[in-house]
């Protein structure tokens, strides 16, 4: 995959392989099955949806029940503009994306590596790789894709 | 000893106009761009000062990013986790 680049419509458009597109389509899907049917106790759920008073956990649950049910739905439309942009590109080649669909993106992107981080135990700024090499070059991946995606939405709004 | 009801009713006025504030804390995962770009984004902050907060945030752990009554700053909080930074509210003299 290219680094992302301003087009001219406003959006940004990035070239990317088919495998790269169905990678992502799946990670997007396995996001959203963890916020359909993952539970609380979820180290992933619980980093997606925070205490909002970490010092009261009667606020935070009362804040939960308030904010958590949206959060869920707006995080799961984010993923589903990742997968319905993916397809779009699986033909072309070219991932276009509107201002829009582009703050679905990282949204949605951040939504992942707050998960995958979960998984890989990452906890501190100054942490040793993960010793599962796949996850770990996956996650740097996505943080490439991310920041390329930050930097040429950045140009687009200046 | 009971309150009167004027008296909680003064108390609940002051606790409610007491401000609050919306912090957001360090994670390893957001990246330093990204954190710039939320806070230019949605508090609509000069690139000068999100830069500014997103450092305080990366080197100190934490920075104040809005101050106000409570609903405001839930709603905050609930947009930050929306962009998926990690944020809490509590009071501002807490």
């Amino acid at each position: 995959m290219k680094p992302f680049e301003r087009a001219g419509d406003g959006g940004v458009s990035a070239g990317i392989e088919r495998d790269e597109a169905l990678l992502l389509q799946n990670l997007a899907s396995q996001l959203t099955a963890l916020l359909r049917e993952g539970d609380g106790m979820d180290p992933a759920i619980v980093r997606l949806l925070p205490d909002a008073y970490p010092e009261d956990p009667a606020a935070s649950a009362e804040f939960r029940r308030f904010t958590a049910g949206g959060l869920v739905e707006r995080k799961i439309a984010n993923a589903d503009t990742l997968m319905v942009t993916l397809s779009d590109s699986i033909e072309t080649g070219v991932l276009r994306l509107d201002p829009q669909q582009a703050g679905a993106w990282l949204r949605s992107l951040t939504d992942i590596r707050l998960t995958l981080a979960s998984r890989l135990g990452i906890e501190s700024d100054d942490q040793a790789p993960s010793s599962d090499a796949i996850l770990q070059d996956l996650y740097d991946w996505l943080g490439f894709l991310q920041n390329s995606l930050v930097e040429a939405v950045d140009v687009s709004n200046g | 000893m009971a309150d009167t009801i004027e008296q909680t009713r003064v108390r609940e006025r002051a606790a409610a106009d007491a401000p609050w504030v919306t912090i957001v804390l360090n994670d390893p995962v957001n990246l330093m761009s990204y954190v710039a770009y939320v806070f230019r984004s949605y508090f609509g902050h000069p690139p000068a000062e999100a830069e500014r907060l997103m450092l305080q945030v990366h080197l100190t752990g934490r920075a104040v990013v809005a101050t106000g009554p409570r609903e405001e700053m839930e709603r905050h909080v609930e947009a930050m986790h929306d962009f998926g930074l990690w944020a809490t509210l509590e009071k501002a003299d807490a």
